[in-house]
């Protein structure tokens, strides 16, 4: 009997030191960041790329689970650039709903709203997967290893760095001086550590050198791939460089770049104003936009036709006011009887509305924007018969555009601007014409910001507008995550 | 002695470890016993009830014998001996025989908590008067008498150190366990060993199934369990059957439910003169004009419902429990089934719980020194699971925001009415919104939530043990056992999210016309999971007494758990049919179908030893060791090791205090552990990459040197019995500092996006406390009762730290833990009163007002920079409570027995959420009337702001919502009556009555203070409950 109980302790301390294998155990569906970085598969290189460009999109909940209160349920251009400004009200009928859109439509936000919080957690995001996309396709031997093509690795590389300077370009306008960050952090104390501002000045050049080197990779055809058209081209890389060179008044810059990009001939007008909005890669006029689907695995729906249908982003009368008679414009952006937006929506007669999964994209750039740019250049730099030219072909286009019943406009509708030596004139005319050509298209408040008139508008507009308005605050979120290295904008 | 050397030295010739038994031997002397059979004693040891005893211990000088089925034994004495009688859970008795005295029948007298009782510990077990760590045993007549389904939650007022509450008051919800204290800010669940096996979660367990219950709350007792063992370890045992007749018992009991402690909200009138008033409060809306509210108020539907009264009714429980024991001396088994259902105390029946439990304990002694047995559970759930908490759909919260204006149900003329979904949904609703959004807001109607909820969670779990136990050595003292614990469960959810309500956007171009605006489109959501985990135990103890006076008690021991969870998933929407036979995934459309399937595992490799040592009975020495490796550490830190030694003196055998006649029993213990923690989620060590949906992502940044979370705990306390045990007192100092604290920190998005927090070793917390019991019991007279009291505080500190993490906010939970406070303090602005003009806000808020206006909440400028943000946060309470206290009387007097158990906290605050979206949204929902108090004018009032649909202050996370949720509670009182019973079958039954939660005293305003989470949503009220029940033995 003994012999057998001690052949049984014996088997049992076996036993137990054979289940030290069992402490390793490999985590179920997950890989770690070595193994992607050490050893990418072209899927991971791929999909680490189109990833990035998820937070443009209008898909609801990406981040969260309907966090409202922290603004993260949808992007918050719509919240931050329109609401905000003089154009757009909160809903069609004021309610407590929100309050936190509220409080930055009347300038009464602190650091804890959810409006600069959704921004920047948005935007962070789309860098953080970006930089992993860029750490992979900067490989010197990523051909090697997963076998991707030099001109779709070049490709990927310039779409990479096009998304990256996006989500720079939204953040330091909207924030100033943000942490500057270019490669994946490796662990997590980095995470604290690269947490400091970087004036902005180094991060409006590294968009440029980023933009310089995206163009050099994309190839020199509108669409950078005939089957996938919604990927950033070389002419979406050639109109943010000259955006950037707007918002850093590099006038002469902004007047090259666009010739640039008209000389492609890839891009005009449309003759009519609403088909960049209810049609997807057969206009002349979208540079950049957001390919939106309904009913895809995964879901890659326009869901901000869901707040539409609850309410949500009514124009104030100030902006319908601000249309001239007759200007089909109006009508195309919302049709207020209707309480339908329909810029928004893609639609004119409320098709997609309360739909979270819509097909209409998110435009991001058009060539009607870049125009007014570069009338904008040429203003500054006293060319003025040039800046008029512009907006009149602006007017023009809208004039000879159907309405939404099919017609033209009767004659004398949005009439030639005259000739004028008035910059100050012609400038007004110019913020008159992009408030109508662009309402709703998330750029009223930044454009009131650069051009330094923001306090002065939102003032008259009867809004609480101070001078620390013109940045927004550092979610305090992120302040007080980063145990005080990031530091509060003045005044909040 | 020579004869027991030989014995160890051959056993040393087999098996070298022998020798360490020589060690002890070879210091130990022999006595002598003396046999002089000069009499025999025969009797019959019964209950008080007359109900015979078996397996009575009977010891007369060196003799022992235990008593039969039917209550007999027959000892052989010496005159002058004297007959001792002892019996777990009664009084021992010690008799005198008198001279030729040979008949000698007793009737033993129950007792709770002696100091003489046999306590389950650590892998063995021990007398309570020899133990050196801080112990306490549950009293099961107390628990017995709780009537709830959850054994956890019976623990709620009746250890000192333990803090118990529900989650919420809905059947099924589950509760929190507290071992002194709030040891991290991460798991702080209790370990539960049931039958030798660890679990996290007992709530399969049947309360009538448990023998014993033993908490171990110090280090010294803990720390044999290890890593998992820092938030203080539950020892229970189940019942097993008695060598003796069979005895079949049988309870069951009905019990009748209500809501109580709602709060009072606004009725029709009140809702439309306070929303007309806060219309005009808005910014935009002009001071002359007629609000929509007063408009409304000639509607022809107004209606004035109550819609807390629409949603509550009377909830039943209903409870049958029964067991079948006994044995012979080979064989004990016991059988017992079980049931537990009840219906919640909301309308319908989609908020049930039922429970049944099935149990097989058998042991056997197949030869002399090898025992085997079983305890096994099986256990069936089913959960009707009701959004009670949160918003969406969160069926409370709806019926309190949503407007008594509007009915229950639509009219029949409504063109909108539906006969399968006669509901009111949107307000007022008759077709596109025409402005009902804004003045009503989108509440959802709770009675249709209610009735169009079909969740239901299901649960199979079989939870058990098997064992051998062989033992060694001519006197049995050296024992091997091997347990192999398996726990299996199977879970089945099933949701199906009907579609109903009103079509909000009446759109022929939406995706899918005509469909209601809830669950739209209806979808079914299906999962099963499956988690096994099998603990293999080997274990050596020796146990030896030498002399009498050298009591000896050695453990070594090994233990491999290994967790396995797997689960697989599917939805569809869209079903063609709605009803019951094709709520089944095959019936829903192609379009937009999913499935999921994972998995995750972990593993946990142990070595332990324990010895203990006693001297005379008096000195007594412990000391503990378990070394862990644990598949949830990196290969940094894989094995953590957790010492303790523990010492006692029992002072009342000294002697000097032998002739001091009012002191029984007295013990000084003092004694120094660690125990660790391991929860945390599997590979934390690593930075881990999803690719899932499209997306290549970082979800977690991993931290390589993540390591065990260690608790030291010194404890120095008594244990006295006076006045022959009638009274008892145990009281206890601790002083818990748990180190290397397990904490996820949030990274800064800026740094890493929106992500998973990364474990690390945040800091050290402390938590200090006193614990006090105090029992007294007197059964000399007809009326007999007994007091159980206990008190315990709880101070709990963080101490550091690490750099990186200065200060650890949690939005979620409005609260930052930071060096110096308590963990998880709340934080934000401070409330200071409500500007009652504009000078006041100009004065104060010199350099931003920011909007504010008279009647809105004032708060403290804290730094002085005339305006109010982010840099005036304080901290504005401390959610862990100080004091914890329960209060436990039972009395019989003749056929009755009464009892009540009386239970609460002290000094503690609670973040009350609900207070701020009942009278402090912007959005025009219900409020409760304490909102007719509000300002509106100068001097109106200096607590409660003005009324609007802007933010006055009560949008700000702030003290306005902290209050103090200290209580006392009458958790239960029942009173019982013994029927005699003459002769017959039936050898006992008891009839009963019993109220629950009929007393509470609060200042608490949310639903109960009891509540669980940091931040109070106002989940589940509290039910208030009677019963009637009985109790049969055959």
């Amino acid at each position: 009997m003994n012999r057998i109980i001690i052949t049984l302790l014996a088997a049992t301390l076996l036993l137990t030191a054979g289940c030290k294998k069992q402490l390793e155990t490999d985590a179920i569906g997950l890989t770690t960041l070595e193994q992607v970085n050490e050893v990418p598969t072209l899927a991971t290189v791929e999909t680490s790329v189109r990833s990035s460009y998820q937070l443009m999109s209008n898909r609801l909940n990406i981040l969260g689970n309907w966090d409202w209160g922290g603004g993260l349920v949808f992007q918050n251009d719509y919240v931050l650039q329109d609401i905000a400004s003089d154009d757009v009200e909160k809903k069609w009928s004021p309610d407590g709903d929100q309050p936190w859109m509220d409080d930055i439509n009347n300038f009464t936000f602190t650091s804890t709203n959810g409006g600069p919080n959704g921004l920047w957690k948005y935007n962070y995001e789309g860098i953080k997967r970006i930089n992993l996309a860029i750490q992979l396709l900067t490989k010197p031997d990523i051909e090697t290893v997963t076998g991707i093509t030099t001109a779709r690795r070049n490709q990927l590389l310039g779409e990479a760095y096009f998304i990256r300077s996006h989500y720079y370009f939204s953040l330091i306008t909207n924030f100033g001086d943000v942490p500057l960050i270019l490669k994946p952090v490796q662990t997590y104390q980095e995470a604290f550590a690269v947490a400091v501002r970087a004036p902005v000045a180094q991060i409006w050049d590294t968009i440029k050198a980023n933009l310089a080197t995206a163009k050099t990779l994309l190839p020199n055809t509108k669409y950078s791939s005939a089957t996938e058209k919604w990927r950033v081209s070389r002419g979406a890389v050639i109109a943010l460089e000259a955006k950037a060179a707007l918002y850093t008044k590099k006038w002469s810059d902004v007047i090259a770049l666009v010739t640039e990009l008209e000389t492609t001939g890839f891009y005009n007008l449309n003759a009519n104003y609403f088909s960049s909005f209810n049609t997807e890669f057969t206009d002349n006029e979208v540079i950049f936009a957001y390919d939106h689907r309904s009913q895809e695995q995964p879901a890659n729906g326009n869901g901000i036709c869901a707040p539409l249908g609850w309410g949500f982003f009514a124009p104030s009368t100030d902006f319908l006011n601000a249309f001239e008679p007759n200007d089909p414009r109006k009508l195309y952006t919302v049709n207020a009887p209707a309480q339908n937006i329909n810029k928004m929506l893609g639609s004119t007669d409320g098709t997609n509305k309360g739909n979270d999964d819509a097909p209409n994209n998110r435009i991001y750039i058009r060539f009607a924007d870049v125009l007014l740019w570069k009338a904008e250049a040429y203003i500054e730099s006293n060319n003025l018969p040039s800046a008029i030219a512009l907006i009149n072909r602006i007017r023009q286009r809208a004039r000879t555009s159907v309405d939404v019943s099919g017609n033209l406009p009767p004659a004398g509708t949005l009439a030639d601007r005259p000739a004028s030596t008035d910059a100050g004139q012609v400038k007004n005319w110019l913020i008159q014409e992009r408030r109508v050509e662009l309402g709703f298209e998330e750029q009223r408040m930044l454009d009131l910001k650069r051009w330094g008139i923001a306090k002065q508008v939102m003032t008259a507009h009867g809004k609480n507008f101070q001078d620390r308005h013109y940045l927004y605050p550092i979610p305090q979120s992120e302040i007080d995550a980063s145990a005080g290295t990031l530091t509060q904008n003045p005044g909040y | 002695m020579k004869k027991l050397t030989t014995i160890a030295l051959r056993y040393s010739r087999l098996w070298p470890a022998g020798r360490l038994f020589l060690l002890f031997l070879l210091v130990c002397t022999l006595s002598s016993s003396a046999f002089a059979q000069t009499g025999r004693i025969t009797g019959k040891i019964t209950n008080a009830q007359g109900e015979p005893l078996p397996g009575v211990t009977v010891r007369a000088g060196s003799n022992a014998v235990t008593t039969d089925a039917e209550g007999f034994y027959s000892i052989d004495v010496v005159p002058g001996d004297s007959l001792q009688i002892s019996y777990v859970g009664f009084r021992s008795v010690s008799r005198l025989v008198a001279a030729g005295e040979s008949l000698v029948n007793l009737s033993l007298e129950p007792q709770e908590n002696t100091l003489g009782d046999v306590v389950v510990v650590g892998y063995t077990s021990q007398r309570k008067n020899t133990i050196t760590g801080s112990v306490s045993t549950v009293n099961l007549n107390s628990i017995s008498k709780t009537r709830i389904p959850e054994v956890g939650q019976m623990l709620q007022g009746q250890v000192p150190g333990v803090f118990v509450a529900a989650n919420t008051g809905a059947p099924g919800d589950g509760f929190k366990l507290r071992i002194r204290g709030e040891g991290t800010l991460g798991n702080n669940d209790a370990l539960y060993i049931v039958d030798g096996v660890p679990t996290r979660d007992i709530r399969f367990l049947n309360g009538n199934d448990i023998a014993s219950m033993t908490v171990l709350k110090d280090a010294a007792s803990a720390a044999i369990y290890g890593s998992r063992a820092a938030a203080g370890v539950v020892v229970i045992t189940t019942r097993s059957g008695q060598k003796g007749r069979t005895s079949i018992d049988l309870d069951y009991f009905t019990g009748f439910y209500n809501a109580v402690n709602l709060p009072k909200m606004l009725n029709t009138d009140q809702y439309l003169t306070v929303k007309d008033m806060a219309w005009h409060n808005t910014l935009g809306n002009a001071p002359g004009a007629t609000s929509p509210y007063q408009a409304d108020r000639s509607r022809p539907d107004l209606a004035n419902t109550n819609w807390l009264d629409e949603l509550f009714t009377t909830g039943v429980a209903n409870s049958i429990q029964l067991s079948a024991s006994g044995g012979t001396d080979k064989v004990q088994f016991l059988l017992s089934a079980g049931y537990f259902g009840q219906n919640g105390i909301v309308v319908e029946k989609n908020d049930g719980f039922e429970r049944y439990n099935f149990r097989v304990n058998v042991n056997a002694n197949l030869t002399e020194r090898l025992r085997i047995g079983t305890n096994l559970n099986l256990s069936y759930s089913k959960q009707d699971k009701l959004s009670s908490s949160g918003d969406v759909p969160g069926v409370i919260r709806h019926a309190m925001i949503r407007p008594p204006v509007l009915g229950v149900y639509k009219d029949p003329s409504d063109p909108t009415y539906n006969p399968a979904n006669p509901y009111t949904d949107l307000p007022f609703y008759t077709g596109n919104n025409s402005g009902w959004s804004k003045n009503y807001e989108y509440s959802s109607n709770p009675l249709a939530i209610v009735h169009f909820t079909d969740d239901k969670r299901k649960t199979f779990q079989t939870f058990g043990n098997v064992y051998g136990e062989y033992a060694f050595l001519r006197d049995k003292s050296l024992r091997f056992r091997t347990n192999v614990g398996v726990d299996i469960s199977f879970a089945h959810n099933k949701n199906f999210a009907e579609n109903f309500g009103d079509d909000n956007d009446n759109d022929p171009a939406e995706l899918y016309p005509g469909l209601g605006r809830n669950n739209k489109p209806n979808n079914l959501d299906e999962n099963y999971g499956d988690v096994m985990t099998f603990t293999f135990t080997n274990t050596l103890n020796y146990l030896k007494t030498i002399n009498d006076r050298h009591s000896l008690n050695v453990l070594l021991g090994t233990e491999n758990i290994s967790s396995r969870t797997t689960g697989i998933g599917g939805s569809r929407q869209n079903f063609d049919n709605s009803t019951d036979p094709f709520r089944y995934l095959d019936y829903g459309s192609d379009v937009n179908k999913s499935s999921a399937g994972s998995a995750s595992e972990w593993n946990l490799v142990s070595f332990f030893a324990s010895a203990s040592y006693s001297l005379d009975n008096k000195y007594l020495l412990s000391g503990t060791m378990r070394a862990d490796g644990s598949s949830r550490f990196g290969p940094n830190n894989k094995w953590g090791y957790f010492p303790s030694v523990s010492a006692g003196w029992r002072i009342s055998q000294e002697s000097f205090l032998q002739d001091v006649s009012w002191l029984s029993d007295l013990k000084l213990r003092a004694s120094w552990g660690q125990a660790g923690n391991q929860e945390i989620p599997d590979h934390a060590y690593e930075t881990l990459v999803t690719r899932v949906g499209g997306v290549v992502n970082t979800i977690r940044y991993g931290n390589p040197d993540i390591k065990w979370e260690t608790t030291t705990q010194t404890d120095v306390g008594f244990d006295m019995a006076l006045l022959n045990n009638r009274l008892t007192i145990t009281a206890d100092y601790f002083n818990k500092k748990t180190d290397d604290i397990l904490l996820s920190v949030g990274l800064p998005a800026v740094s890493v996006g929106v992500i998973q927090s990364t474990y690390v070793n945040a800091g050290e917390v402390t938590n200090k406390g006193f614990e006090l019991g105090i029992g007294y019991q007197n059964r000399d007279h007809a009326f007999k009762y007994s007091v159980n009291g206990n008190l315990s505080t709880v101070t709990n500190r963080v101490n550091k730290l690490q750099e990186f993490v200065k200060n650890i906010n949690d939005d979620a939970t409005r609260t930052r833990t930071v060096a110096g406070q308590p963990i998880s303090s709340y934080y934000g602005l401070q409330f200071e009163g409500i500007y009652q003009n504009a000078g006041e806000i100009t004065k104060q808020l010199y350099a931003n007002a920011n909007g504010a206006l008279p009647g809105d909440i004032r708060f403290k400028d804290v730094n002085g920079d005339g305006q109010i943000n982010a840099d005036d946060r304080v901290f504005i309470g401390n959610p862990v409570p100080k004091y914890t206290f329960g209060l436990f009387f039972n009395a019989e007097f003749k056929n009755f027995d009464f009892s009540f158990l009386v239970q609460g906290v002290q000094d503690v605050d609670r973040y009350n959420d609900l207070k701020q979206i009942l009278n402090y949204d912007s959005r025009p929902f219900n409020s409760t009337t304490a909102v007719l108090e509000s300002w509106h004018g100068e001097g109106t009032s200096y607590t409660t702001p003005r009324v609007t649909f802007n933010n006055n202050g009560g949008g700000n996370v702030s003290s306005v919502f902290v209050e103090d949720a200290s209580y006392v509670r009458l958790k239960n009182i029942e009173l019982g009556y013994n029927v005699n019973l003459k002769s017959g079958s039936i050898k006992g039954l008891r009839f009963y009555v019993s109220a629950q939660n009929l007393v509470t005293i609060t200042h608490y305003t949310g639903l109960d203070p009891e509540s669980t989470s940091l931040i109070d949503k106002g989940t589940y009220p509290l039910s208030r409950g009677v019963l009637a029940g009985v109790r049969m033995k055959l």
